[in-house]
């Protein structure tokens, strides 16, 4: 037996034991989630990690340019200091690291605790309670490990290869990468314990029925708070740099801003208010550690020990309910059995079901992101003006648009679906009425969200023309957003299988940032012309008819073509036969 | 009322189901019987619809169900073999869902889905998850969605799996019951006791061909055993159930 084989029979040998085993069944719980086998999308390891590597591994090669010496020579940069040049892009990526790996947490967060099977599974079994405690903390740590070094491992490279490359000192290169990869590994790890922390903290003060209710939101809270520390790579460098200057004390409150302190402290280079913040990384990453451990350790016993009581307690209910919206809504502009019932269940799984509320959420607070950043920028210092700047008029634009776009890509994402033979044996597959109903669920949502939100803001800073013009022209840009959105849809949401990838995938993204820009900021500067010239205001008008007479043929032209409902969504075959008898399943 | 005629079924080439035949009247219990992987399955998705035969046809009331799937669904009640739900539903909202898809009108509709739920002893958890429920709950969830709209003919595939014993006995004379209101009846099930008490006619399949079909009596007189049993283990069954299980007491015992 050659000395490989002999590793390997022993390597086979060892995770064949009950520990190993029972970290690998852990690990596998955190990593495919509790309901491993249900969900419709589930990746792969190996994937996983490609797709955690790649922002950081990406947003280095851009910075290339940035510190090559020909390049600053060709911009006549000729005392250039690397190490102040790269303040503000390590900023970025202690946020990057931070996010990401938080994002990671959020996503195990169901998972974390052992389970109903585990127990069932476990608990009859001859093993100490104890033990399998271990066997869980063990999977956590071995994946929080993978998960961060996978994470921060390109940039740790590439950053620094990029900053020093022009630099004559290798030492200085290997400096720079030692204190950058310490400093994100650190931040990566304090994000990823400070959202541990939250899931135990939430479980041992709440009673766990409460903790399952209110559970969903605070993880889209958590992400949104992820979203928005992403928004303050582009203000806050500005701030540090201003730090000897005027003291700024948001600084003390954002993470981040604590770990750039530390990284300039161990580079040497930090003066009392940034080693000030470099001691608070240190402490917070220390207390966070200790939290999350008592919390763990806490609640685990709490959840695991008590789990078969919790299984066998009476269901709780669920929330308020909500008959009689229902049945305005059915007087109102629900006409149809179909559309009736399809919004009933479109709603509740939008509003239940977790990986559906996180994904819409998430794009909620997206907007909410890109609006404040809007919002701060166009008062930054100044005062109101008599009419409002194309900036202020974008804010509900924005926010319109992440949300219907949010609404729209979560429809393509099943739920459940062995559980959709209901609609498939109930419901007649030429009804031509999805693309309605999916209008009806957005309209339901959006516009009054936004113009009860926008509406009040605008009279109350702008008077009554300027409030009832801007909120006519966000409705009817959002009626016609929706309408373009959803020409073609043949699906009750979320019971069809995944689009399949598409070759036009690319163009149908770069087209939903080109509709950002033409959706916000074009619309708001057409508007705030319009305002000021009578004559831009009749040019508005006719590009909005004209954007409606557009989608309002190519709907017809779909409807011609046929819009059945459909269930799985299959690339178009390359040939087709002609139903020449026009029947149709 | 419903008639298969010559069902086959290919999974790529391989047949799954090969003309299986057989007609279900009105106020007949039509049980199906046969061993894991003989076609039971495959034959109901056929017959409800949910799945197209490669060849052959279903007929209810002489009319191909393919031709208006809408209008034989309408007068059709399916309770699948997984009770595959929408976990973050109650079940009050589930069946209200399902009741306004069949087009029930709203009052009446709240009115029989309460009554079902209680009588099924569903009601203090009705406006609970159905992720929460048993597995025994959620089948009579299933139950009373096949039976909201007072179908013609129902088609039970293991309807009994997980439900306690009260329950059991209840879905027992309701379905008899139903038969006597002149419901079609098709219950596929491996519980052949339920499927002794329960049918008049049986539809027994093995490796996915009909190797027996008629009512229960006959069936049972031309194989010449008095229990169903006896009857579908001379049938089906290759092995020797008393064989087998000295087979597996042996090789527990064994050191």
């Amino acid at each position: 037996m050659t000395r490989g084989t002999s590793l390997a029979a022993k390597w086979d040998a060892y995770v064949s034991r009950p520990f190993p085993l029972l970290v690998r069944l852990s690990m596998n719980r955190i990593f495919h989630g509790s309901n491993a086998g249900e969900e419709e999308l589930n990746i792969s390891m190996g994937l996983l990690l490609a797709l955690l590597a790649i922002p950081g591994g990406f947003a280095s090669l851009l910075l290339f340019d940035k510190y090559g010496s020909f390049l600053q020579w060709l911009r006549g940069q000729t005392k250039f200091d690397p190490l102040a040049a790269a303040m503000p892009d390590e900023y970025f990526f202690i946020v990057l690291s931070m996010v990401v790996t938080g994002g990671v947490a959020l996503w195990w967060w169901d998972s974390i605790f052992p389970d109903r099977r585990d127990f069932v599974n476990l608990v009859s079994l001859p093993i100490a309670t104890s033990r399998i405690f271990l066997a869980n903390s063990v999977g956590i740590v071995i994946l929080t490990c993978l998960c961060v070094i996978d994470v921060n491992a390109a940039s740790s490279i590439l950053f620094p290869a990029s900053v020093g490359g022009a630099q004559p000192a290798f030492l200085f290169v290997i400096q720079f990468a030692g204190v950058h990869a310490l400093v994100v590994t650190l931040a990566s790890i304090f994000s990823f314990l400070a959202v541990f922390a939250s899931t135990g903290l939430l479980m041992l003060l709440l009673p766990y029925t409460l903790f399952r209710r209110i559970s969903l939101y605070v993880r889209t809270l958590i992400a949104i708070m992820l979203l928005a520390a992403l928004s303050t790579s582009f203000t806050v460098p500005r701030m540090i740099l201003d730090l000897p200057r005027s003291s700024h004390p948001l600084l003390r409150f954002l993470p981040p801003a604590w770990f750039l302190g530390f990284c300039q402290l161990l580079r040497g280079r930090a003066d009392p208010s940034l080693a000030e913040l470099g001691h608070v990384a240190i402490f917070a990453l220390v207390a966070t550690g200790v939290l999350a451990l008592v919390a763990y350790a806490v609640s685990y016993h709490r959840c695991f020990v008590s789990l078969l009581e919790l299984a066998d307690a009476p269901p709780g209910r669920l929330g308020v309910p909500t008959s009689w919206i229902f049945s305005l809504l059915d007087r109102l502009m629900l006409h149809t059995p179909f559309q009736r019932a399809g919004y009933r269940f479109v709603i509740k799984t939008l509003f239940r079901n977790d990986a559906h509320a996180l994904a819409a959420g998430g794009f909620c607070g997206l907007g909410i992101v890109v609006a404040s950043r809007t919002l701060f920028s166009a008062f930054n210092g100044k005062g109101l003006t008599p009419l409002p700047s194309a900036e202020v008029l974008s804010i509900p634009l924005i926010l319109g648009y992440c949300l219907v776009v949010g609404i729209r890509f979560v429809f393509d994402v099943p739920a459940h679906l062995q559980g959709n033979w209901i609609f498939r044996l109930l419901l007649d597959r030429s009804i031509e009425e999805s693309a309605s109903l999916a209008r009806r669920v957005v309209f339901c949502f959006a516009v009054p969200c936004i113009v009860l939100f926008a509406f009040p803001i605008y009279l109350h800073y702008w008077g009554w023309t300027i409030a009832l013009v801007h909120t006519s022209v966000v409705m009817i840009w959002l009626v016609l957003l929706t309408d373009v959105l959803f020409v073609g849809f043949r699906k009750l949401p979320f019971t069809c299988t995944y689009p399949v990838f598409q070759h036009s995938a690319v163009a149908v993204a770069m087209a939903y940032v080109f509709g950002y820009f033409a959706f916000t900021a074009i619309t708001s500067e057409l508007e705030l012309d319009a305002f000021s010239r009578p004559v831009m205001g009749m040019a508005f008008l006719v590009i909005s008819l004209g954007v409606w007479y557009t989608v309002h043929r190519v709907r017809r032209l779909f409807t011609e073509v046929g819009e059945h409902l459909i269930f799985e969504d299959k690339p178009a075959a390359a040939f087709q036969l002609l139903d020449l008898n026009g029947r149709r399943e | 009322m419903l008639q298969a005629i010559e069902l086959t079924k290919h999974y790529a080439s391989i047949p799954a189901v090969q003309n299986v035949t057989f007609s279900l009247e009105g106020g007949q219990i039509l049980g199906c019987l046969g061993p894991n992987g003989s076609g039971k399955s495959t034959t109901v998705k056929m017959i409800t619809g949910l799945l197209k035969p490669s060849r052959g046809r279903v007929l209810f009331r002489g009319e191909d169900i393919r031709t208006d799937l809408v209008s034989y669904r309408k007068r059709l009640g399916y309770v699948p073999e997984e009770p595959n739900l929408y976990p973050y539903m109650s079940g009050r909202e589930y069946l209200e869902m399902v009741g306004i898809l069949r087009g029930i009108p709203q009052p009446q509709l709240g009115k029989k889905v309460d009554n079902l739920l209680a009588l099924l002893s569903l009601y203090p958890s009705r406006h609970s998850a159905m992720a929460s429920y048993s597995k025994g709950m959620r089948q009579r969830v299933l139950l009373i969605a096949s039976l909201l709209d007072n179908p013609e003919v129902l088609i039970f595939d293991e309807p009994l799996s997980g439900l306690d014993v009260s329950s059991t006995l209840v879905l027992k004379n309701l379905i008899r019951a139903l038969g006597q209101q002149g419901k079609a009846v098709f219950y596929c099930s491996h519980v052949l006791e339920v499927v002794e008490q329960v049918c008049s006619h049986l539809l027994i399949l093995r490796q996915g061909v009909v190797i027996a079909c008629g009512s229960t009596g006959d069936i049972q007189k031309r194989i010449g055993h008095s229990s169903l049993e006896r009857t579908f283990h001379h049938l089906v069954e290759d092995v020797d159930p008393h064989s087998v299980t000295r087979e597996i007491i042996d090789v527990i015992r064994a050191a």
